[in-house]
């Protein structure tokens, strides 16, 4: 069982993301043609690569200094708003993690509220509203609850992977409230959101690289 | 169907383009620090700077309007896509010429995203930056309602406005109060005809049947009033006016900016057509038709239809929207 992380972790879990995007890009255009223009996995693309090139480059050496530069970079993608928010969600990371170089699971929950914190200082979106705050909250509240039942680093983030993956899944019968599809009104329904969708697979990327090999 | 674009990449469309661009007009503009298209020759120190941002495919808004007595630096972000924060602080940065700069945002939700991040870190920085939106889209929702009116052409006037009032030395906060005034004197419908192809991914945008017109519709397709049956470019004019003239409450007497976009795939020979219809109409109810401009401002690709703008214009705004300017795509002299 994984009990702490440190930078090396969170290096190993940012590459994961990257891998799990590229490899479901298509399905998120797909997603995205039908209540946006379609672009949404080649924008995400560009974000992962963005994400490789400054985890490859980073001379920081400390937790903070890294999601930092990663936050910095996503937000410079100039995709809409998936950048500003992904960014903020790890430039809030590095505001709260301080100078804390391990995470228990407590403290990489602690971490991610910080980041979903800074999420909402930009949108107003709610569960429910059909955007990637639909995955990206009951993710952080599992992984919040799973460290509190006491759970190492590793299953907490699995928790937190299958809880975005549900989120993004229940996106699929609600109305869009938030962004250009909010304009398609009864017509957003019948797919799940994009945004969502990416955040699913961010955070099952994080928990593969973090699974103990079998 | 195949794609009937002249492109290359599609990943490289809007570095490509932006490049033409600067190339097709060296005396105007050119592209500086992470693909900025700024002025070719930087604005007076001490005057303010005028900054907005945008999705690209829109040619030639935003950047198109780059020059003397409008716009100091446009960032453009990828196809129908805003831009990142980290390049708009760079502009504002850089656009600051020791009076502070006026930020112009469309009201879409990636623009107004990233303007808001950006605005976070004006603060921090102690910026003089002051940001306004335009969002005159009256489809969108009540006038009382402002948050759901998208902003479509009506920034191009918005920026002429606050480019000629920066350009004669007013301070941040005059020029941020004519934008304002402006924009809230201001009214714009779009009427579509035909989808626009997202030019990397292929996609058409909305789908129209072939003896339909949709009015309200949005820059990138949203959903307007319902389609209807295509109309005349009379009957089109009177309905389209007859809304905007409603909104704004126009009175006997006033003058009004009327202006008119080409989406893409629609004449100026139309629009021509569709500009007198809206004159006989403003005579008729006795309005003053004090200025007005008809041209391709902000395009959405093939897009067939057009915006339609009203402006309510006083002295001052009547001034400055006649005030030299020059840039690429809007010249005064």
């Amino acid at each position: 069982m994984v009990e702490t992380i440190g930078r090396d972790g969170v290096v190993r879990m940012l590459r994961g993301a990257v891998e799990k995007i590229r490899a479901g890009h298509e399905t998120l255009s797909k997603l995205d043609s039908v209540i946006g223009d379609g672009d949404h996995g080649t924008t995400m693309v560009r974000a992962m690569g963005l994400v490789e090139k400054t985890v490859t480059a980073c001379a920081a050496p400390d937790l903070q200094g890294l999601l930092h530069d990663v936050g910095w970079a996503v937000m410079g993608v100039d995709g809409g708003a998936a950048g500003p928010l992904l960014g903020s969600l790890l430039m809030g990371m590095a505001e709260g993690v301080g100078g804390r170089q391990q995470l228990d699971a407590a403290g990489l929950a602690a971490v991610f509220e910080a980041g979903l914190a800074q999420v909402r200082t930009y949108t107003q979106a709610q569960v429910g509203d059909k955007t990637m705050l639909d995955a990206l909250v009951p993710a952080v509240e599992a992984l919040r609850a799973a460290a509190q039942a006491g759970q190492g680093v590793a299953a907490a983030m699995a928790r937190a992977a299958d809880a975005a993956e549900r989120g993004a899944a229940a996106t699929t019968d609600l109305q869009a409230r938030f962004g250009r599809a909010r304009n398609l009104g009864e017509r957003s329904r019948g797919f799940a959101d994009p945004g969502a969708t990416s955040v699913s697979l961010i955070f099952r990327g994080f928990a593969d690289a973090l699974a103990p090999p079998c | 169907m195949a794609m009937k674009k002249f492109v290359n990449k599609p990943e490289d469309l809007v570095k490509e383009l932006l490049e033409g661009y600067a190339l097709a007009f060296p005396q105007k503009v050119k592209l500086a620090g992470s693909n900025l298209v700024v002025r070719a020759r930087p604005k007076a120190a001490g005057k303010v700077g005028v900054v907005t941002l945008g999705g690209s495919g829109h040619e030639p808004a935003l950047s198109g309007f780059v020059g003397e007595g409008m716009l100091d630096i446009s960032v453009a972000g990828e196809i129908f896509a805003a831009p990142g924060p980290p390049r708009v602080l760079e502009a504002l940065k850089m656009a600051d010429r020791g009076a502070g700069v006026l930020f112009i945002v469309l009201n879409h939700a990636g623009d107004v995203m990233s303007a808001k991040v950006v605005m976070e870190m004006v603060k921090k920085q102690d910026l003089a930056v002051k940001m306004m939106l335009t969002h005159e889209d009256i489809a969108g929702g009540p006038r009382n309602k402002p948050d759901n009116r998208r902003g479509l052409v009506g920034c191009v006037p918005v920026m002429k406005v606050a480019g000629a009032a920066a350009e004669a030395g007013k301070s941040l906060d005059q020029c941020l109060a004519i934008a304002e005034r402006m924009s809230n004197n201001m009214a714009t419908l779009a009427v579509a005809m035909g989808p626009a192809t997202h030019p990397s991914t292929g996609q058409a945008l909305f789908t129209l049947a072939d003896d339909e017109m949709e009015i309200g519709l949005g820059q990138h397709g949203e959903p307007g009033t319902g389609s209807m049956k295509i109309k005349t470019a009379d009957a089109t004019a009177d309905a389209m006016l007859g809304r905007l003239l409603g909104d704004l409450q126009v009175k006997k007497g006033e003058q009004l900016l009327v202006l008119l976009n080409g989406a893409g795939a629609t004449t100026l020979m139309e629009l021509f057509i569709v500009y007198r219809r809206a004159a006989q109409v403003l005579k008729e109810k006795g309005i003053v038709l004090a200025a007005g401009a008809v041209d391709e401002f902000l395009t959405v690709q093939e897009m067939a239809g057009f915006q339609m703008c009203i402006v309510r214009m006083d002295k001052e705004l009547l001034e400055l929207w006649n005030a030299p300017c020059d840039t690429p795509y809007l010249t005064v002299r």
